[in-house]
């Protein structure tokens, strides 16, 4: 019996010595979250530590998040930041910041698109996050439309310019318009210039912030006065309204993108100003009828910048293993495995590396997305600046408000935000 | 009142001490239940009133600033927060007393049928079964103006296409409908446990002589069912009130602000604009408001008789 | 009850009528429910389509037919942790119903029988409710977090007793109150205490109540959202939280959440042999005072 029990206790404290250490990790459910599971057998290889990610739906990340961020000691050690957050937490003071790690373990910065580095990266000068991945907008349209003779004709006899990817504002609108068309005869629209994802609060901020770059429009000026009320913007607000009456199907007006991309993947519409990485849904057959036979182009004027950065919040359990994770998922060899997989990559090189361009031939084009990019305001309220611009942006849109007073309001409420975060003097 | 043999004891006395037990005894009987009740929700409440009261943001979580009634009227002065106020009302109304009035016939009708009665039951229970962001996104998949299934099979019958989601007016009706769709089992469920309940004579009296059952219903059942039906419309309203997540996956209380309904205000104003005191602050007003009309619809009831 | 009426000057109904009305009785109530349940199935019907297909035929229009396969309920199991949400969805909601009953009659029979804390208590108790658990969910997780319970099934069971005590108990009032008294107090008469007329007469009367109180607090904790997704952690993880997790910035996967919502009906299998029961036991219960 003594025997017996002086066994047991050599291997209970045998299990103890031998049991690993696991970090956890809060991410969404996206196939780049599958792509990291994968992968993370070699992690394990690597340092001997397990990694539990946990993947919940993106529009209750930010609610799941926050208390476990004010609490002293939360279940994360790793967590992914959106962009609308980046302001919250640093301001906040939930983030730890990252350049003293990055300068004594030599992690070079500078293989990230700068665009994303400024927006998921640094803040005010101090790094807080590594950026993980991309989704900013872009046009999506039928690049096989375009290569229809047929089509060709009849374009340019109608406005007198080739038919081709739209370089400018101007251009896409004409294609947008000339592309609405009823196929079928039966006196109802059915296939339509564009998609747009109209539903009030982010999906229309998102989208409309791409119309508002096109006409030339800024959300504030360098000393934050907001100018969501200037004539670009009023012009653009106009063309999103055009769009939505007369180019985008019935029922836009409360799309969100998943709507708007089954239109697209359904063969109902010839553009899609939308995420990047939507692109890839596309292709796929499980959800797509129009594989093949898309294409993707910077938004004239500049598309809507948008992404996800690894942070260590200061209530990780585990600090050192979580900056172990982050550098060992950022890494290159490891990062470039994620892109073959099918990520969205954020650093510049992988963009053009050969073998990741073999296999997603349209990453020259990302790139090239990625530097013409522009950034939302991003600060303390920007989560909050999205639902009451975006309900202001869609009352003009479904023309529940006049577009004039509309952006007068929504200016407005931007401003009176901006001034609470101290950005704008009174 | 219980006779028992008294002995010695005065007929007062004993009344009063047997008032005295009973009393007794209905503490001892709801003290776990309260007990465990307490436990939990004492703290939530009262930090809610307390936070009410100060400058507590997710930012800083803290109980520094005291600002009295402060939030309470910037809140009331939110002409978006006293439109979703009468978004709701209209909401609640048009959906507990179409789920009534369909939950009530169908009990009825369940109350009434001897065969197929466990298949009908297991219908019902399906609904219900399914959390409202699934029946949220399921519907937004079958709503779908140019994609879904709804408006193919209607057409097919000549009616024009629907914006359910997209059109303001017609929005706020598709939310109404799903919440049906989804609760008006609930309703059914209760009222048929009511109905069963109910004792066979007077129905059986008033048929020998020869009413009609629509006297029946109106003279028997409906007395009767008095407390169940009292509960069935109070639980629903309750419920109502706090519908969420529907608006949330559906519409995000658009299009403009056609279906923003309370909950998922207050819900903003917490987690987006991080403003915890100001939801408390909403919050507690909802919470008298549902107070008096709680204790207007019971009182109300019971006058009914 | 039903007093004598007068039966002298009343014209008899013809043959024909009276057949047309016994007819109509049987049929009508027949007619109502088979609608009812055509309006709740053939929503489903469609889940149940786009669950043995996928995302595209979902989508397209005119529906065509494609194969039916079952790669939705395998994929669920293997790209999420299905088996993990639905053992702890059951878990939680189980036993928040079951611990929720005894404390809620209590609660409840105190209110019915001997108005304990009058109006005030009764509504006290149901305040929990009227407030949106947003507000009610961080105090809790400071809670639940200080007691070392975030991400155990304690600190859900203990959040859905929140929910589930008030609402049964009010439930239950109703079913406490009306002839059930009369009984009680015959057994009272009878030398039975309190509780044991409470527990041998008043809850057998009342169980179809109880039962239907039952099952919908059971199905509120089966489909709550806001409290799961806050205090619960990987291991911890409800249905609705997994099925939410379906939605991503890639968009709906509706053919795995259609697989999903489906599984997640399947309790209801489980509760109907609790509805035969009670049912059939309850109209015959109505016959026997």
């Amino acid at each position: 019996m003594k025997r017996l029990l002086l066994a047991g206790a050599i291997l209970l404290a045998g299990m103890g010595v031998a049991k690993a250490k696991t970090i956890h990790i809060l991410m969404e459910t996206v196939p780049d979250t599958r792509y990291i599971q994968q992968l993370l057998p070699e992690f394990k290889k690597e340092t001997g530590i397990d990694v539990d990610i946990e993947a919940i739906s993106y529009i209750d990340m930010h609610s799941k998040l926050v208390p476990q961020l004010i609490a002293p000691q939360g279940s994360y050690d790793v967590i992914v930041v959106d962009f609308y957050w980046v302001g919250e937490f640093t301001k906040a003071g939930w983030l730890m910041p990252l350049d003293d790690l990055v300068k004594r373990d030599n992690v070079d910065l500078g293989r990230y698109v700068p665009k994303l580095l400024d927006l998921v990266g640094h803040v005010d000068g101090v790094t807080y996050m590594l950026p993980f991945y991309n989704y900013s907008m872009a046009v999506i349209y039928r690049k096989d439309l375009i290569a229809d003779p047929a089509n060709q004709a009849a374009f340019k006899e109608k406005y007198g310019m080739e038919l081709r990817v739209p370089q400018t504002w101007d251009e896409y609108k004409k294609q947008v318009d000339f592309f609405t068309r009823d196929t079928n005869g039966d006196g109802k629209k059915d296939f339509f210039g564009t998609v747009i994802q109209g539903q009030r609060g982010d999906c229309i901020s998102m989208q409309w912030a791409n119309y508002l770059y096109a006409n030339g429009g800024e959300y504030h000026d360098k000393n934050w006065n907001p100018e969501m009320d200037s004539p670009q913007a009023v012009q653009a607000m106009k063309d999103y309204r055009t769009h939505m009456l007369n180019n985008s199907p019935p029922g836009s007006e409360s799309f969100c993108f998943d709507e708007a991309f089954n239109v697209m993947a359904q063969g109902k519409a010839y553009s899609f100003v939308t995420f990047n990485i939507l692109y890839a849904g596309l292709d796929d057959p499980k959800s797509s009828q129009v594989v093949g036979k898309c294409g993707i182009t910077p938004n004239p004027g500049g598309g809507l910048n948008g992404g996800w950065g690894w942070a260590i919040p200061k209530s990780s359990p585990d600090k050192d293993a979580a900056w172990k994770f982050i550098k060992w998922v950022e890494s290159y060899p490891i990062a470039k495995k994620r892109a073959l997989l099918g990520g969205a990559p954020t650093q510049t090189k992988i963009f053009t590396d050969p073998d990741v361009v073999a296999k997603r031939p349209y990453y020259p084009t990302l790139q090239k997305i990625l530097e013409g990019v522009k950034d939302f305001p991003v600060f303390t309220y920007t989560t909050e600046f999205v639902e009451e611009t975006g309900r202001e942006l869609n009352l003009a849109a479904t023309g529940q408000k006049e577009i004039g007073q509309a952006m007068k309001d929504a200016n407005e409420a931007f401003r009176k935000l901006a001034i609470k975060d101290g950005k704008l003097k009174e | 009142m219980a006779m028992m043999a008294t002995g010695t004891v005065s007929p007062k006395a004993h009344r009063r001490s047997i008032a005295a037990q009973d009393r007794l005894f209905g503490f001892l009987i709801s003290a776990p239940g309260l007990a465990a009740l307490l436990l939990i929700i004492l703290f939530p409440i009262f930090f809610t009133i307390f936070t009410s009261f100060h400058d507590y943001t997710l930012i800083h979580p803290n109980f520094e600033t005291y600002t009295g009634l402060e939030k309470y009227s910037e809140a009331l002065g939110e002409g978006y927060f006293r439109t979703s106020i009468w978004t709701t009302i209209r909401f609640v109304i048009a959906s507990v007393v179409i789920e009534f009035m369909i939950g009530f016939t169908v009990a009825l009708m369940l109350n009434t049928v001897q065969r197929f009665k466990t298949i009908y039951y297991f219908i019902l229970l399906m609904p219900l079964l399914i959390n409202p962001v699934v029946v949220g996104l399921t519907w937004r998949m079958l709503l779908h103006s140019e994609l879904g299934i709804v408006n193919y099979v209607i057409g097919l019958v000549g009616i024009p296409g629907v914006n359910w989601l997209g059109d303001p007016n017609i929005a706020f009706w598709t939310v109404v409908l799903v919440d049906i769709w989804h609760q008006v089992s609930f309703m059914a469920i209760l009222l048929l446990a009511g109905l069963s309940a109910l004792p066979r004579e007077p129905y059986e009296a008033a048929r020998m002589d020869g009413a009609s059952a629509w006297r029946c219903l109106i003279h028997i059942t409906l007395p009767l069912m008095r407390p169940v039906i009292t509960v069935a419309l109070l639980l629903r309203m309750i419920f109502a009130i706090k519908t969420f997540d529907i608006v949330f996956i559906m519409t995000k209380g658009g299009p403009g602000t056609a279906t923003d309904l309370i909950s998922y205000y207050i819900y903003r104003s917490a987690f987006f604009g991080l403003d915890i005191a100001k939801a408390s602050a909403m919050s507690v007003l909802l919470l008298f408001a549902v107070l008096v009309l709680t204790v207007y619809l019971y009182r109300y009831m019971k006058s009914m008789t | 009850m039903a007093g004598g009426s007068a039966r002298s000057a009343r014209p008899r109904r013809s043959a024909t009528i009276r057949r047309l009305e016994r007819l109509a009785r049987h049929v009508v109530p027949h007619v109502i429910l088979i609608a009812f349940s055509a309006a709740i199935v053939l929503p489903l019907i469609w889940v149940l389509r786009v669950a043995l297909t996928d995302k595209l035929t979902a989508y397209k229009i005119p529906p065509e037919w494609v194969t039916p396969r079952l790669d939705n309920f395998v994929a669920i199991f293997t790209e999420y942790p299905f088996g993990t949400y639905f053992l702890n969805s059951t878990v939680v909601a189980v036993s928040a119903t079951l611990i929720a009953l005894p404390l809620a009659a209590g609660l409840g029979y105190a209110f019915a029988r001997y108005n304990t804390g009058g109006m005030a208590l009764r509504l006290f108790v149901l305040s929990s409710q009227m407030l949106p658990p947003v507000v009610l969910v961080l105090p809790l997780f400071a809670m639940f977090l200080m007691a070392g319970l975030i991400n155990t099934w304690a600190a859900l069971i203990f959040a859905h007793l929140t929910i589930n005590i008030p609402f049964l108990a009010w439930i239950l009032v109703a079913f406490f109150q009306g002839d059930v008294a009369i009984l009680e107090q015959a057994a009272r008469i009878d030398g039975a205490t309190r509780l044991q007329a409470f527990v041998r007469i008043t809850l057998p009367v009342a169980a179809p109540g109880i039962l239907a109180a039952g099952i919908l607090a059971f199905i509120l904790s089966w489909n709550e959202f806001l409290f799961a997704l806050i205090l619960s952690g990987p291991q911890t993880n409800t249905l609705p939280v997994g099925l939410a997790s379906m939605q991503s910035h890639r968009g709906v996967e509706i053919a795995l959440l259609s697989a999903g919502t489906l599984v997640a009906i399947l309790p209801v299998f489980a509760l109907l042999p609790f509805m035969r029961r009670y049912l059939i036991k309850g109209l015959s219960l109505g016959a026997l005072k």
